[in-house]
Order: C-alpha cells, then structure tokens, then sequence
C-alpha cells in the first residue's frame, strides 16, 4: 500500500496563464498526475503556470525529480512556472535545491497570480 | 560653502567688440566661448553672488578676489547668479552688449527672471546627476561584495575534521563589507592535523585575493614541512613578495596529533588563542610577525598538551575587538572568561555569538569578519560515539525499533513511526520536519538501492537519543556497499537534459541532518542520521 496519492485541478486564470493546484503526495509516483495536469493547463497561449502547493502533504526526492522534470518540458515551451504555498519546511528544500532559482516562489496566492499576469 | 559645478564655470559671452560696418552684414556673428574661470570655494566672490539679489556689475565690483579679475579678463560684464534655495548653483556670465551700451534695467529685469525659471531647474538636472552617479558606486560596490564573498566561500572548508575522541567546530560569520578571515583544517601525515585561522588586513576583494593566495600556499606547505615555524616561516617568504602595498595577514597555525593531544603552535600576529582546562583558562603564546610583511622572518614554536575535556578557541578580530553603540569593546578578557564556562566547542561558539549579540544589540552592523574554530578532546567515556562505531553507546536510550517492508512508498510508514518516537525530545518543529525528510529519503534509499524493492526484504530503522542528539539508523540487506560521495546536484545540467532529473536523495539527507554516519558488515548496510536536539547557529560550517 501507501503508494502516495496526489489530485490536481487545473485552473484556467487568463489566456495566458493557469493554476495547477495539488493535493496529496508528489513523489516519483506521481509522474502520470502531473504530466497530464501539465498538458491540461498549457493552453496555445499560456506563458505562465502557477503551482499551487497548499494542499501538499509530503513531497521527497522523487518529486523533486518530478518538478525538475516538468521544469524541462516548460522550458522547451518557453512557459514559466511559479509557485505559492508552499511550507517553511519545502521552501528550505527548494532553496536547497535551487528549484527557487527556476521556479518564481511567492508568498500569496495574489503575488503569484499577479506574476502570472504580468506581461 | 558654495562650490561651482564645473559645468557651469564655462563663461559664454558676446563677441566682446562690434566687428567694423564695413564687413558683409550676411555673415552670422560668432559666438565665442570664453575660457573657463575657476573660482575657489572660499573665494569672497561666491559669498557676495550668494547674497546678491540679482544681476551683478562686474566693472563695478569692488572685492580682493582672484575670480573677479578672472571675470574680468575673460571678458565678463555682467553676472547673473543662479540662486535655489539659497544655495549659489551656478553663475550666468555675459560679455558687453553687442551695441556697446550699458545694459539696461529692462535688461536686467529680463535677465533676473530668466535666472529665477533656471536656477530651480538647473539645480533638479544637478541632483540627477549626482543621483545617478551614487546608484552607479552602489552597483559597482555591491558587485564588489558579491566578488568578494564568491572568493571567500570558495576557500572556507566545506566540513570539520571528524576525528575519534575530538570534537570540532568552527563559525564564520562574514560582515557586509567582507574582510579577509579564513579558516582551514589540513590533512598531515600520520594522521596529524593542522588547523589554520587567519586574518587579512584591508577588505573586499583585494582581501579575498590575499586570502585565497595564503590558503593555497598553506595548503601546499604546510603537509611537506609540518612543523608550524617552519610552514610560517615558508608561507612568509612566499608572500612577501606577491602582497600588496600595505597589507598583510596575521595567522595563527597550529598541528594536533589526535593520539597524544599534542598540539605545536606558531603565530603570525594573530590573536591568542585560549584554553578551557580544568585548573581555568590558558592561553597558547608565541611570538612572530604578520606573513608578507618582511623576509626572512622566524616564528617562535610551542607546544601544548591537550587533556580530555580542555578546549581550544582559536579566534578572530570580529568577535573581541566588536563594539557596541557607546564604543565599548567586547574584549579579549570577556572572550577568555567565557571560553573557560563553556562545557564543550560548540556551546561555546553558540555562548560567544549570543554574548556578542546581546552586548552589540539589534542594530549595529556587524564591523568585521568573525571567525571561531573550537577544537575539544572529549572527555574520557563521554560524548557522541565515535564516527566508525555507530551501534549502543553511553546514555543511549532505544526509543523505537521496527522495520518496514521493501516496497516503494513505505518510507511514510518509516517517517510516521519515527516522528512519534522523537516525540518529547523536544525536537523544534523545523528540525523535526528535516529529520523526517532525512528519515524518507534514507529508508527509500534501503527499500530501492539496498533491498532491490524485494518486498520480503525488511529494512531495520533504529531510534535511539542521548542528551544531546537523537540517531536514526536504517538498515538494508546491501551488504559492503560503500555510500556514494555526496555531491551537489546541478540543477542547471538537469534542466539541460544532461543528467537525468533524478538524483536529489542523497543530497537531501546530508543537508537535513547534522551529521551522517555509515557502517557496513558483509550483509547489512547501516545509515545513521544524527540530529542535534538543539539548533545550532545557521552559519556553522
């Protein structure tokens, strides 16, 4: 058992930028359900994406792979990522990482999604 | 005092005499620019133009003034001052009339209004100058510091020494401006160390640059000479005649043999170090010049000998020569005197930093670099167990011992299980949280690496604590397999596609942690993960 669960819904914010918000585990397992919540929320004009990590509940290594993974692919699409929600405990590990220095990080909801619009 | 902007001392008069009738009247008349007219701060003319109220006859001027007769011989008739605020910003100088009149009160009248539009508009264009070329030193004093600190970084030891029966410690702490401390730990043969603390004059990057020189050198001598005169002296010669005008480094240098306590010591002008010994504080004199000051210099030579439980500071100017808003210094005797009530290194480093902060307060700067090395012989039966030994040592207490089938995803059953041990030691919440992460990303190591997911393969997770620390130590079936070097994961490549995405566990764990410790027998392979129960300062190495 305890394969970890992760629910996304993507949110469509403007033309050119969504939400993606978790829920659960991002872990190695998590591959297909970020994938696919990728796809979801890249529309023909979207140049921002926002992940939203207020509902996470444990995310380790395997995850992290997994965000360097979508990072890849947003690069290619010449989209960005940025982020809000996140706990104290995973922002050390995205500065520890230097996912920060990637994705934006911000503390509200609103200063993401004001990024996001930013032209 | 007034000072005239150099941009506005240029004189623009009129052709000083009408040309003769008879020259073609189509030809445009030349404006001819005067030569510049210096005029000194404290010249009387720039108190008299500051007071004026409007054009000033320069003919009619009456004033022992070297910039008056300058006006006068370039050519000057009348001077117009560009007064705002009350500050003299500027001068507007005219030459005699094209007519060869006098000019007139209608003149002057124009010439006193347009001074008044100017005046305020000249002085705005002023101050953006002046605004721009501060933001521009800023940005080139920043970029400075972030040089400086890139060199500084590059040279500070990435770990202590982990030696059996020794504890080490070590604290840098950078001021804004950095100076030039630097701190080393070298490997010498037969198992001896040498410890290096030292200080460059001067700051920024000139100091780096010193800084990253002496470390090398050291580096270099100091495992073929061993003996702490001779690599000074050595390192000195060496310096001398690379180091810059006016600078120099003091440094202490000092070679532990761990078997004996045996500690030799040599010093470059650099602070005396104190001891923690049972019969008080004792302090390690020698004598000697600052490296890269004179040739041929020879360094005195003494010898120390550790017993269990003294401790050594080593330290730099930062911390005893700090000062607080009434200018008092914290003092080498307040150093001693705390480095004597300290149990061990590390609380000691932590006492000295919270003694400095509450005698400096919340709002001063910090002046310089602050460099602290400890290092301790343990007591004798006490203390963390040695590194190569991890297994049921001193005050131990088990807390918890399970173990968790090899399938992916039952590291949530070893974090789980593990935090409810922990619980009551009084783990802070981040500390918790790290020790959690550690926990995860070591057991899917076990499960993955060591168990090759076989399921009917357990890995052991063991949870013991002491009085200072609490151990985790998670146990596959790998067998002699060595724990790979841990090296930083570079983003960069993986965003590149050159590495695969992978690869965050390991680095994860040593970052969590205080401290990581293996053991291997042929059929198990041991993790221990050391968590101290309280925080340490965030900038110890």
């Amino acid at each position: 058992m305890t394969e970890g669960s992760l629910i996304t819904d993507v949110r469509e914010l403007s033309s050119r930028a969504s939400v993606i918000d978790f829920k659960g585990d991002v872990t190695a397992s998590s591959e297909k359900a970020l994938a696919d919540a990728y796809t979801r929320a890249s529309g023909k004009f979207t140049r921002t994406i926002v992940l939203n990590f207020s509902g996470l509940e444990y995310m380790n290594s395997g995850g992290i792979g997994m965000l360097v993974t979508l990072l890849v692919r947003a690069n290619r699409q010449r989209q960005r990522l940025v982020a809000f929600g996140l706990n104290e405990h995973y922002r050390q590990i995205f500065e520890l990482t230097r996912l920060d220095e990637a994705i934006g990080i911000f503390d509200t909801e609103a200063e993401a999604f004001a990024e996001a619009d930013a032209p | 005092m007034t000072t005239i902007p150099s941009n506005l001392r240029r004189v623009l008069r009129r052709e000083p005499r009408v040309r003769p009738s008879t020259e073609p009247v189509a030809a445009p008349p030349e404006r001819v620019e005067a030569p510049p007219v210096e005029i000194a701060p404290n010249d009387p003319l720039v108190a008299y133009f500051s007071g004026a109220t409007g054009a000033v006859d320069i003919g009619a001027l009456q004033l022992d003034s070297p910039a008056l007769e300058g006006l006068r011989e370039a050519g000057i008739k009348l001077v117009v001052p560009l007064v705002s605020q009350g500050e003299l910003i500027g001068l507007l100088n005219l030459g005699p009339r094209r007519s060869e009149q006098e000019y007139s009160a209608d003149d002057r009248k124009l010439l006193n209004d347009l001074a008044g539009h100017a005046a305020p508009a000249v002085r705005v264009a002023q101050l953006v100058r002046e605004q721009e070329a501060e933001v521009r030193q800023r940005e080139r004093i920043e970029q400075e510091l972030r040089v400086a600190q890139l060199i500084q970084q590059q040279f500070l030891p990435e770990e202590l020494p982990d030696l059996a029966g020794w504890q080490f410690a070590a604290f840098y702490g950078p001021a804004r401006e950095v100076g030039g401390d630097f701190y080393d730990f070298i490997k010498l043969p037969e198992g001896q160390i040498g410890i290096v603390v030292g200080d460059v004059t001067d700051k920024g990057v000139p100091a780096a640059l010193v800084m990253a020189t002496t470390h090398s050198v050291l580096r270099a001598e100091a495992p073929r000479l061993v003996a702490p005169s001779e690599v000074l002296t050595r390192v000195n010669n060496l310096l001398v005649d690379e180091m810059p005008a006016h600078m120099f480094v003091t440094c202490l240098y000092a070679v532990l043999n761990p078997e004996t306590g045996q500690l030799r010591y040599a010093n470059a002008g650099h602070n005396v170090p104190y001891v923690s010994t049972e019969g008080g504080v004792t302090e390690l004199r020698a004598t000697g010049m600052p490296l890269g000051l004179l040739p041929e210099m020879e360094y005195e030579e003494k010898e120390a000998t550790l017993a269990p439980g003294d401790t050594v500071l080593l330290h730099s100017d930062g911390l005893a020569e700090a000062h607080n808003t009434s200018r008092e210094m914290f003092g080498f005797p307040r150093v001693a005197a705390l480095t004597g009530e300290a149990s061990d290194g590390e609380v000691l480093i932590d006492r000295l930093l919270k003694e400095l902060q509450d005698f400096v307060g919340p709002e001063l700067e910090q002046e310089d670099d602050i460099t602290l090395v400890t290092l301790g012989r343990r007591a004798a039966g006490g203390g963390p167990a040695a590194p190569e030994a991890p297994g049921p040592a001193g005050a131990e207490r088990q807390l918890a011992s399970f173990e968790v089938a090899s399938e992916p995803g039952n590291e949530r059953l070893a974090i789980d299980q593990v935090a409810e041990a922990v619980d009551g030691l009084g783990l802070d919440g981040p500390r918790l949280e790290r020790l959690k992460t550690a926990v995860g990303e070591a057991t899917m190591n076990a499960i993955e690496h060591g168990n090759g997911n076989r399921p009917e393969l357990p890995v052991g997770v063991s949870v013991v604590a002491d009085d200072t620390d609490v151990k985790v130590r998670i146990t596959d079936q790998g067998g002699e397999r060595a724990l790979p070097e841990v090296e930083t994961p570079d983003l960069e490549a993986k965003l590149a596609g050159l590495q695969t995405p992978r690869g965050w566990g390991l680095f994860l764990i040593q970052n969590m942690v205080d401290a990581l410790e293996t053991a291997v027998d042929e059929q198990h392979h041991t993790i221990e993960l050391v968590m101290h129960l309280k925080e340490a300062p965030d900038a110890r190495s």
